[in-house]
C-alpha cells in the first residue's frame, strides 16, 4: 500500500518537476513581457549541450549545469537585442519570429555540431521500493524545481532587479520616467528566462540523448503549463505544475506516457475555457 | 414604457464592487446622460448592458424582455447599438467597407450602395470613402463609428464619451446630431464628462458614484444638488 | 437598367477589396498562366511533372492557412494535424477497401470530412471558449505535436485499423494512388501527366472559389473580425461562428493537401505533423503575404521551389534558410515579401504624385487632431 502511494507520489513529483522546470523560463518571459518564445526548446538544448560538454571536460555536474544556464542566458540577451526588441507590442509576430529562430538554432546546430553529442550518465543511482526502482536523481530534480521557484520568488520580490523588472513590465512609462533603463531590464529579463531554460536543459541532460532537436520534447509541456498557469510565475506556474502534474501522473499510471500527454492537452483546453486567464488570473481576479 | 431597465444590477471583481446595485430606467425617446467621477463604474455599466460582462447580480430588461443572459450580438440584433470611447472601427479596411459591413446585415446590392452614399454624405466623409479607415483623423474616426452605430437603425444608442477629444465646435455639432437622431426615434444613453454637451442634449441625467446612482433628475436639478458638487469637488475633479 | 451578363457578374464576385488583382488585365494574365501551366507537361519530363504536382499539393494547405490566418486573423499553428489526419485517413480507407469502383475517391471525401469534423470539434472548443491570439497558436501547435507523438509510437502490430497498420515512426505506405473508375480499365493516377491535370484543375477551382468566398459577405465579416472582433460583435455578428467556419474550411483544405500528398507518394509518416513540418506552412504564407490569396499562392510556390533547390545541399541548410526567411519577413516585411513587392509600384506612384503636387493629400491626417465641423460648411 505504501509502495503504491510512494509510486504515485513519485510519478506526481516527477511530472511536477518536469512541468515546472520546463515552464519557468517561458513563464518569466511570457508573464513579464507577453512574449511567447517558440525557441524555448532551443535554449534548453543549448543549456544541455553546454552542460554535457563542460561535464565531459571535467567540471562537476552542478557547475556544468550553471555554465549551461549562463551561456543560454547570454544567447538569450543576444536574441532579444537582435530580434525581440523590435517586436514588442506585436505578440503574434513575436511568436512567428521566435519560431524562425528555433528553426535556425536547431538546424544550425545540426549543421555545425552534427547529429548528436555523446551524453553523460545519470548520477546518484537508484533506490527501490515495492519491487520497483526509482532514480534518486529525479528526486533531486524535484527538490531543484522547488528551489528554483523559491529563488525566483526572492529575486522578483526582494532584489532591486526584480522589483524594477516588475515595475517596468507593469508601467513602463513610469519606470522610464523614474530613470530606469527599460531596455536593459527587458534584455535581462529575457536573458533570465533563457538562462532558466538552459538550466532545465542542463538538469535533464543526464537523462536524455543529445540531439539538436531535443528541445521539441519540452515545449508542449512548457506551453501548456504557462497557458494554464497564466501570467504570474508563482501564483500561476507553480499551481499549474501541480494540477497538470496530477493529471499527467494519473493518466500515465492509468494508460501510459502518451495518454498522459493527451490528458494534458485536454486539461489545457478545459482550463482555458473555464479560466481564460489561467490560474493566476483567477487568483488575482484581474479585470479584463 | 421603459425601453431599458436595470434592476439592482451588480458587478464585482473579487472584493471590488464596481457596480453596486444600479436601478436605471430609460423611457422610450429620452436622451439620458450618465455622469460621475472617474472610476464610478460608467464604462462597466455599459459593458453590462451590452453583454460584454456578465452581471454578478440583478437583471437587465429591454423592451419588456429580460436580456440578462442574452449574447451580445443578439442584443445588437434587437436594436441596441454602441459607439465606444476609443474609436472601434476596422482600421485596415476602407471607409466604404466599414459602412458596408455594418449595413450588409439587412441591406444588399443597390439599396446598400445608396445607403452608404447617404451615410458618407451625412458624416462628411464622401471624399474619404476609399481611404483606409485607420488613416482618418481622430474626429473622423469618431464620426465613422457613429455612422456605423446608427446605420443599424437602433432603438437604443449607447454613446461612451462621444465628444472625447473634440473641439467645442465639434462637440456642439455632435450634440445637434444626437438631438436629430433622437427626434427620429432613437433613445440615447450617453456617458459624458463634458457638461456643455450634457446641457445641450440631456432630458435626464444620472450621477453615478461608487457603482450606484447617486442622484437623478434634469441637469439643473442635478447641478443644484449640493451632494453632487461635493462628490466632484471632493474628488478633486474639474469640469467645464 | 438591364442586369449585366453572367460573365460580368461572375467577375464581380471574384474581385473585391479582399483580393489583389482585378480588371481585364489581371484576368488575361491569369488565363495566360493557367494556359502555360496546362502546356507545361508537354515540354517537361516525367520527373519534373511529378515534382510540380508535389508543389501543387501543398498549395491547398497554404491557401487554407491564408484564409484562417490572413483573413481571419487566427494563428493556427496546427494545420499539419489536419493534413496528417486526412492523409492517414486516406491510407486507412484505401488499404482496407482497395482502389476499385472509385473507392479512392470516396476515401478522399471521407478523409477530408474526418479532418473537417475534427476541426469543427476543436474549433468549437477554441472559438466558443474564446481562446484566441497566441493561446490559439499554442493549443493548435500542441494538438499537432500530440498527434505526431501518438502516431510515432504505434509501431506494434496491435496498432491497426482493419488491415492497415499504423506502423509508428516509419509511417504507413503502399496505399493505392487516386484511381478514377473507367469502363475498360480504371485509371490509376501515379505522379504523371493525368494526375497533374487533375490537381491543376483542382487548384484553379479552389483558388477561384476562395476568391469568391473572401469577397462575399462571409469574407467581409471574417476580415472585420480580424480587425476588431468587438466591433464586429457590436454590429450583430456572432463572431465565433464565422471564426469556426473559416477554421473548418481551412482545415478541410489542409486535409485535401494531406490526401493528395499521400496519394501522390503512397506514404504518410508522423513527421508530417511534427514541429518542423508545422513551421513550413507558416513560412510560405508569411513570406508570400498572408492577407491575400494570390500573394500566398505565389509565395508558396516560390518558397517551395527555393527550398527544394537548397535541399540538394542538405535539408538542414534549407531549413535554416526557411527560419531566416521567417525572421527577416517578420522584421522587415510583415505584410509578406510578394505582397510588398506587388504594392510597390502603387506606393512609388503615389509618392511621385505627392512630390509632384507639393503637398500630398492622399493619406489624411493621422495625427488625431480633430476635423473641421463635420456637419457644416460646403457640400
Amino acid at each position: 500500500m505504501f509502495d503504491a502511494v510512494f509510486g504515485f507520489l513519485y510519478q506526481f513529483g516527477d511530472a511536477f518537476a518536469f512541468l515546472v522546470l520546463c515552464a519557468t523560463g517561458l513563464a518569466v518571459i511570457f508573464g513579464m513581457m507577453w512574449v511567447i518564445n517558440l525557441a524555448h526548446g532551443e535554449f534548453i538544448m543549448c543549456g544541455a549541450y553546454v552542460t554535457v560538454t563542460a561535464a565531459r571536460a571535467g567540471l562537476p555536474l552542478a557547475l556544468a549545469i550553471l555554465c549551461g544556464a549562463v551561456v543560454a542566458g547570454l544567447v538569450g540577451i543576444l536574441v532579444e537585442r537582435l530580434v525581440i526588441r523590435h517586436l514588442y507590442g506585436r505578440p503574434l509576430d513575436t511568436i512567428v519570429a521566435t519560431w524562425g529562430i528555433s528553426l535556425i538554432a536547431a538546424q544550425g546546430t545540426l549543421i555545425v555540431l552534427g547529429p548528436g553529442l555523446p551524453g553523460i550518465s545519470t548520477p546518484l543511482g537508484s533506490i527501490s521500493a515495492g519491487g520497483l526502482s526509482y532514480s534518486v536523481y529525479r528526486l533531486v530534480l524535484m527538490a531543484t524545481a522547488l528551489a528554483i521557484l523559491a529563488a525566483l520568488y526572492l529575486v522578483f520580490n526582494r532584489t532591486r532587479f526584480g522589483i524594477l523588472a516588475r515595475a517596468t513590465i507593469q508601467v513602463p512609462h513610469m519606470a522610464e520616467a523614474l530613470g530606469v533603463d527599460t531596455r536593459l531590464i527587458y534584455s535581462l529579463t529575457f536573458g533570465l528566462g533563457a538562462a532558466l531554460a538552459g538550466a532545465t536543459g542542463g538538469l535533464y541532460a543526464p537523462t536524455m540523448t543529445m540531439v539538436p532537436t531535443m528541445g521539441a520534447q519540452f515545449i508542449m509541456e512548457a506551453f501548456v503549463t504557462v497557458v494554464v498557469g497564466g501570467a504570474d510565475v508563482f501564483l500561476g506556474t507553480a499551481p499549474a505544475g501541480a494540477v497538470l502534474g496530477l493529471v499527467k501522473a494519473a493518466m500515465t499510471s492509468w494508460q501510459g506516457q502518451l495518454f498522459g500527454q493527451i490528458g494534458l492537452l485536454i486539461a489545457v483546453i478545459v482550463v482555458i475555457r473555464v479560466l481564460p486567464r489561467g490560474i493566476s488570473g483567477f487568483l488575482l481576479r484581474e479585470r479584463s | 414604457m421603459n425601453l431599458l431597465e436595470t434592476r439592482d444590477l451588480q458587478k464585482h471583481f473579487g472584493g471590488l464592487h464596481v457596480t453596486a446595485g444600479v436601478n436605471l430606467a430609460l423611457a422610450q425617446g429620452e436622451i439620458h446622460c450618465l455622469i460621475g467621477p472617474n472610476g464610478a463604474g460608467k464604462s462597466t455599466l455599459f459593458k453590462l448592458i451590452l453583454g460584454e460582462y456578465a452581471p454578478s447580480g440583478g437583471s437587465i430588461w429591454y423592451g419588456g424582455d429580460d436580456i440578462t443572459g442574452l449574447a451580445p450580438h443578439l442584443r445588437i440584433r434587437r436594436g441596441i447599438s454602441v459607439k465606444f470611447q476609443v474609436p472601434g472601427i476596422f482600421a485596415a479596411l476602407s471607409v466604404r467597407q466599414n459602412l458596408a459591413i455594418a449595413l450588409q446585415h439587412h441591406l444588399e446590392g443597390h439599396s446598400m450602395a445608396e445607403e452608404i452614399e447617404r451615410l458618407l454624405e451625412y458624416l462628411n466623409l464622401r471624399s474619404e470613402a476609399a481611404q483606409r479607415a485607420g488613416n482618418l483623423s481622430h474626429g473622423q474616426k469618431q464620426w465613422l463609428e457613429i455612422g456605423m452605430a446608427i446605420s443599424l437603425k437602433p432603438r437604443l444608442l449607447l454613446l461612451d464619451e462621444p465628444t472625447a477629444g473634440m473641439s467645442p465646435e465639434e462637440t456642439h455639432a455632435t450634440g445637434e446630431m444626437v438631438k436629430d437622431l433622437n427626434a427620429r426615434g432613437m433613445t440615447v444613453l450617453a456617458v459624458e464628462h463634458d457638461m456643455a454637451f450634457v446641457r445641450q442634449v440631456a432630458s435626464r441625467v444620472s450621477v453615478l458614484h461608487f457603482g450606484r446612482i447617486f442622484a437623478q433628475g434634469t441637469i439643473d436639478e442635478v447641478t443644484a444638488d449640493e451632494r453632487v458638487a461635493e462628490i466632484y469637488l471632493g474628488q478633486g475633479h474639474h469640469h467645464v | 437598367m438591364a442586369r449585366p451578363g453572367l460573365p460580368v457578374r461572375l467577375l464581380r464576385r471574384l474581385e473585391g477589396p479582399q483580393t489583389m488583382g482585378r480588371g481585364p488585365l489581371f484576368w488575361l494574365g491569369f488565363l495566360a498562366v493557367v494556359a502555360l501551366a496546362a502546356l507545361y507537361p508537354l515540354t517537361a519530363d516525367g520527373y519534373t511533372v511529378g515534382n510540380t504536382i508535389y508543389f501543387f499539393n501543398w498549395c491547398f494547405m497554404a491557401l487554407g492557412l491564408c484564409l484562417i490566418w490572413g483573413y481571419g486573423g487566427a494563428l493556427s499553428f496546427g494545420q499539419t494535424a489536419f493534413f496528417g489526419l486526412a492523409g492517414y485517413g486516406y491510407g486507412i480507407v484505401t488499404l482496407n477497401l482497395g482502389a476499385a469502383h472509385g473507392l479512392t475517391l470516396l476515401a478522399v471525401v471521407c478523409a477530408v470530412a474526418a479532418a473537417s469534423a475534427f476541426a469543427a470539434v476543436l474549433g468549437y472548443f477554441l472559438f466558443f471558449g474564446r481562446i484566441g491570439g497566441v493561446f490559439l497558436g499554442i493549443v493548435t501547435l500542441s494538438v499537432t505535436l500530440v498527434f505526431e507523438r501518438f502516431m510515432a509510437q504505434t509501431a506494434g502490430p496491435e496498432w491497426h485499423v482493419g488491415v492497415a497498420r499504423l506502423n509508428g515512426f516509419n509511417g504507413m505506405s503502399g496505399m493505392p494512388p487516386l484511381t478514377i473508375p473507367w469502363p475498360g480499365g480504371d485509371i490509376a493516377l501515379f505522379p504523371d501527366v493525368p494526375l497533374y491535370y487533375v490537381v491543376l484543375a483542382l487548384l484553379v477551382v479552389v483558388y477561384l472559389g476562395l476568391r469568391i468566398l473572401v469577397n462575399s459577405r462571409f469574407g467581409n465579416v471574417l476580415v472585420a473580425i480580424r480587425e476588431n472582433p468587438l466591433r464586429a460583435t457590436m454590429l450583430g455578428y456572432d463572431v465565433r461562428r464565422y471564426q469556426l467556419g473559416g477554421f473548418v474550411i481551412g482545415a478541410a483544405l489542409a486535409g485535401l493537401s494531406g490526401v493528395l500528398y499521400t496519394a501522390w507518394g503512397q506514404y504518410i509518416t508522423p513527421s508530417s505533423m511534427g514541429i518542423t513540418a508545422a513551421a513550413l506552412p507558416i513560412v510560405w504564407v508569411a513570406v508570400g503575404g498572408r492577407a491575400d490569396l494570390t500573394a500566398t499562392l505565389l509565395g508558396t510556390l516560390s518558397v517551395l521551389a527555393g527550398f527544394q533547390l537548397l535541399t540538394v545541399y542538405g535539408s538542414q541548410y534549407a531549413l535554416v534558410v526557411m527560419g531566416l526567411l521567417l525572421v527577416l519577413t517578420v522584421l522587415l516585411a510583415p505584410e509578406g515579401l510578394i505582397a510588398g513587392l506587388a504594392r510597390l509600384p502603387g506606393r512609388l506612384a503615389r509618392r511621385g504624385r505627392q512630390n509632384g503636387n507639393g503637398n500630398g493629400n492622399g493619406n489624411g491626417n493621422a495625427n488625431g487632431s480633430p476635423n473641421a465641423n463635420p456637419n457644416g460648411g460646403g457640400a
